[in-house]
């Protein structure tokens, strides 16, 4: 007999020993690196819907994430850039396999490499461009076309005469007898039409380099400040500042791991204290532990095994599992066997449909978050559903092996003992909540800002800024960024984007000739065969000596023999002769294919949809697309809680079903109304709390029913489970990371609000019971 | 934070764009003019025979010319003329206003020099070290900053009578080549011209005519024509 009545035990025994032990072993083995994430853009669907987000996020993840900006000074001479440590520093950058390169900014040896390849390009860089603009014009006059020759002739002399009145003629003197269509000072016109950069580096020399690892793994952190510190102890007196994507990515590593033990440890103190203050016998709380372990060990295990890779936020928010979770141990510890002979089994089959009715709707819940478009939310659908059934297994699974699990809880009584006076209070209160629930929410304001994700750190963001001041960047220019599916129309693109600007605006692009263009070079330059005599002419009309412009006529015809080549190989030249910085201002080897341009203006209005060009405000455009995801979230939720309260009618009968869905939805306007009227701007996560609390209320609303049909307070599991799923969520309140406090602060005023609703709610109907 | 990154990257573009010309102002410079050796002033600060010169021409008070320049270039017959108007305010600098054929204004003060259109937009020269050296030289020489004029120039004085010229050629060979020799003349404690002279057939003359001193400019025009 004995043997009989154990041998469930032993089950129950070896299913959560097999469990935990699966759990372990998949967790221990886990790349954590690997699997978790702290990039904000992973948050945000791999295939975004939008192209241009989409080109965004990879600009973002690509080449320019992995720059770093050093400064360098000499605190002994501060006004004297410390060039040869510079230079030094470079050097043992690029030796590191940390670095992919390493350039001194200002380098004159790379700058005039750079000017002598653009000046001895110019009839394949910049040629087509000019060629093409003049026969634009000619075309406009409505000459014939044989007479293009003379009219390109005569308007470039004039172009000439006129360049000479120029503050920079003097300085260009030398080039203008190689170069009399102005094709490299065009180029240099740029510079003049934006305004200068400014940098005030003052007495630093200056540093840019770029990791081969991306910063938002651990090759593209730790062994980069390891090689950045190895290279500063080479010159120990110098003064270095440095900046990169890898330290903020690291930070906030650090930071949110903090957070998380921090959370954790604070969460399940609040819940424990909770406890021991609502039952007797507090020690008996400690087998509440393991279920609350096999809980979230559960969900991080099934998380892990279903996404590829998830981000450490969902762990965040995951902490406050512990509080969900232990509702159902409550219940089943808590509940009294109804007679002496009551068997573990028996009491199991009693309580088993308040609690599938309590975990299997909130799962459900949960479960149609797996239908959002973002991962994140996607994510935490997974992790609390998988950890309540984990949470109520357990329980349900654990408590099989004592012998009469029972826990007493300290109070009896409810607050349903005062008289008429209190009776009409709480009415009172009620028609006040109806009041705030129904008017407030359209008070609401909504905002969602992508830097919520992120614990802010301020010193790392000043001294970012101070290192970006050094390099001279300017908050008074925007960046924009053509793209396209191919080169040709990228750069088509883009020559329709700074054709269209009527302030200062330049481009790297500007050095490729669009493809149009470059093919109609290589076709009209048989028909400018009497060019060079008509330019002759013109030039010496206009009192110039047309000999000193011999090295133009030669090059002039060196071009129109040169054989013709692809435009891909033109691009191809092109990038091999930009190095360091330069080579991030275009993409021209894979798709999309995108040129960045600078715009004199902080902001410009939204260039038309056909010229493909976005801001680089990419925290504009992910507020934006956050935006979205809140309206996708709230559908979700929605069709969510509709889901949960049509499981609750279909089991039970419609007055209580009634009761059941009116005490969380009440609860969730109420207190959207209370932050409406208090004038708070409420997020996507404000959002994703209130049906986490909405779902939790449930539970308590269910638990509740059979006291609040004979009209006396709720149990004590019910006030345990709320008050310590209150303080758990309320820990996270405390967060430092914004959108975490968001969600922790809607959940604990939800739930406090639906206790408060339960607690009362036999008192007003006193008079009827 | 990428896109602010790679902005640096936006920002050595335009310093390219910049040095453009001073890179191959460099590669393709003529020779300067030599000076006569007997014309070398060893110490002019403490030279009896220039020193109250150079205490007249350091600006100390409100000054306003008219000028022209004419730039000599190798390929032309003949100049181009400029016009316009010089204003000097001592604690603010001095300041170019060209009148025809463009109208532009350049102003030369402490921090450098500063170009701005008759739109009001505005351009510095680049960062590039050899052309702010060029620019801060330039700016020492039309500030008449003697001691800095010193260490960073030999200068060369002549005089005829109440005319008198003197030249400045830099210590540094690259500035020579890039901005060549600067000569400055008058008569008595007036300046008369600026010459930029790179070769015979490269130069640029300035002659100023005139002046008034102890000029009361309004908040206006000090705005519009400094900085």
């Amino acid at each position: 007999m004995e043997n009989a009545a154990s041998r469930p035990k032993w089950i129950a025994r070896l299913v959560l020993l097999a469990f935990a032990a699966g759990c372990a072993a998949w967790l221990l083995r886990l790349d954590h690196a690997a699997k978790i994430s702290t990039n904000v853009l992973d948050l945000m669907p791999a295939a975004e819907q939008s192209a241009e987000l989409g080109v965004v996020r990879g600009f973002s993840q690509g080449a320019p994430a992995r720059v770093v900006l050093l400064a360098l000074r000499d605190p002994r001479a501060p006004e004297t850039p410390p060039a040869a440590a510079a230079r030094a520093l470079a050097a043992t950058l690029r030796g590191s396999p940390a670095f992919a390169e390493a350039v001194v900014i200002g380098d004159p040896a790379a700058d005039t490499d750079l000017g002598k390849k653009i000046f001895e390009h110019r009839f394949e860089w910049l040629l087509p461009t000019w060629l093409a603009a003049r026969e634009r014009e000619f075309t406009a006059t409505g000459q014939a076309p044989d007479g293009f020759p003379r009219w390109l002739a005569a308007r470039a002399a004039a172009d000439l005469e006129s360049f000479l009145a120029r503050p920079e003629a003097a300085a260009m003197q030398e080039m203008l007898p190689r170069d009399p269509l102005l094709l490299v000072p065009a180029l240099a016109e740029q510079a003049r039409l934006l305004a200068a950069p400014g940098a005030q580096a003052g007495g630093h020399a200056l540093v840019w380099a770029l990791t081969r690892a991306s910063p938002f793994t651990e090759d593209g952190q730790a062994p980069v400040f390891a090689a950045i510190a190895a290279a500063q102890a080479t010159h120990p007196d110098l003064a270095l500042r440095w900046t990169g994507v890898s330290r903020f990515a690291a930070a906030s590593r650090a930071r949110i791991e903090s957070e998380i033990k921090l959370l954790n440890t604070l969460s399940l103190l609040a819940v424990l204290g909770v406890s021991a203050l609502l039952v007797r016998r507090a020690w008996k709380l400690l087998h509440l532990v393991p279920i609350i372990l096999l809980s979230i060990g559960g969900a991080w295990t099934i998380s892990t095994l279903l996404f590829d890779r998830l981000h450490m936020l969902v762990f965040v928010i995951g902490s406050l599992l512990s509080g969900v979770a232990i509702d159902y141990g409550f219940y089943l510890y808590m509940q009294p066997s109804l007679r002496p002979d009551e068997t573990y089994g028996d009491k199991l089959r009693r309580l088993l449909k308040p609690l599938l009715a309590s975990c299997l709707t909130t799962v459900i819940g949960f479960s149609l978050l797996l239908f959002s478009d973002l991962p994140l939310i996607r994510q935490i659908g997974v992790f609390v559903s998988a950890g309540l059934l984990c949470a109520l297994g357990a329980a349900m699974l654990y408590f099989a092996q004592l012998e009469r699990p029972l826990l007493e809880g300290r109070v009896g009584g409810g607050l349903a003992g005062g008289g008429a006076l209190a009776r009409a209070t709480v009415r009172l209160l009620a028609v006040a909540a109806l009041l705030v629930a129904l008017l407030g929410p359209f008070r609401l304001r909504w905002r969602d800002d992508v830097r919520q994700l992120d614990l802010p750190s301020a010193d790392l963001h000043a001294n970012d800024a101070a290192v970006r001041a050094l390099f001279g960047e300017s908050a008074q220019r925007s960046l924009w960024l053509t793209h396209g599916a191919t080169l040709a129309e990228a750069r088509q693109r883009l020559g329709a984007f700074l054709s269209a600007r009527s302030e200062g605006a330049g481009s790297v692009g500007q050095l490729l000739p669009a493809a149009a263009d470059w093919s109609a070079w290589q076709g009209r330059r048989a028909g400018l065969a009497s060019f060079t005599a008509e330019f002759r002419a013109a030039l010496a009309a206009r009192g110039f000596t047309a000999e000193s412009f011999e090295p133009f006529f030669t090059a002039w015809d060196e071009a129109r023999a040169r054989p013709a080549s692809t435009y891909e190989s033109l691009a191809a030249e092109l990038r091999g002769a930009l190095t360091g910085p330069l080579t991030l201002l275009s993409n021209t080897t894979t798709a999309p294919f995108w040129f960045l341009t600078i715009v004199e203006r902080p902001t410009i209005p939204p260039p038309a949809r056909e010229l493909h060009t976005i801001g680089l405000n990419q925290l504009a455009s992910l507020n934006e697309l956050f935006t979205r995801y809140r309206w996708s979230a709230l559908r979700l939720s929605l069709v969510g809680l509709g889901l949960v309260i049509g499981s609750v009618f279909a089991i039970y009968p419609w007055r209580r079903g009634l009761r059941i869905a009116v005490i969380p939805a009440g609860a969730c306007f109420f207190v959207f109304g209370a932050l409406g009227l208090a004038g708070q701007t409420l997020n996507l996560f404000h959002l994703l709390g209130a049906f986490l609390g909405v779902c939790l209320s449930h539970n308590y609303a269910i638990f509740s029913a059979e006291n609040a049909a004979a009209g006396t307070a709720p149990p004590v599991p019910v006030r345990l489970s709320a008050l310590s799923t209150a303080a758990s969520f309320g820990v996270l309140g405390f967060s430092r990371i914004p959108v975490i406090h968001a969600l922790g602060m809607t959940v604990a005023l939800i739930v406090l609000t639906s206790l408060l609703a339960v607690e009362l709610e036999p008192l007003a109907r006193r008079k009827n019971a | 934070m990428p896109s602010s990154l790679v902005s640096i990257s936006v920002h050595q573009w335009l310093t390219l764009l910049g040095i453009l010309c001073v890179v191959f102002s460099e590669l393709h410079a003529a020779e300067p003019l030599p000076l006569p050796p007997e014309t070398l002033l060893a110490d002019p600060a403490n030279d009896p025979a220039w020193r109250d010169l150079f205490t007249k021409l350091a600006p100390t008070k409100t000054r306003q010319s008219k000028f022209e320049e004419r730039r000599f270039f190798p390929f032309r017959k003949e100049p181009v003329v400029l016009t316009g108007e010089v204003r000097i305010v001592p604690e603010l600098g001095l300041s170019l206003r060209y009148l025809s054929p463009e109208k532009n204004t350049l102003i030369a003060d402490a921090k450098g020099l500063l170009l701005r259109d008759d739109l009001g937009r505005e351009r510095t020269p680049p960062n590039d070290s050899r052309a702010q050296a060029a620019t801060s030289a330039l700016v020492r020489v039309l500030r008449f900053d003697l001691a800095a004029l010193q260490r960073d120039f030999a200068v060369h004085g002549r005089r005829e009578g109440a005319a008198w010229t003197l030249s400045f050629v830099s210590r540094e060979p690259a500035f020579t080549t890039l901005l060549g020799t600067l000569t400055i003349r008058g008569e008595n404690g007036a300046l008369r011209a600026i010459e930029i002279v790179k070769s015979p057939t490269q130069r640029i003359e300035i002659t100023i005519r005139d002046s008034v001193e102890d000029v009361l400019f309004t908040g206006d025009t000090l705005k519009r024509f400094f900085r």
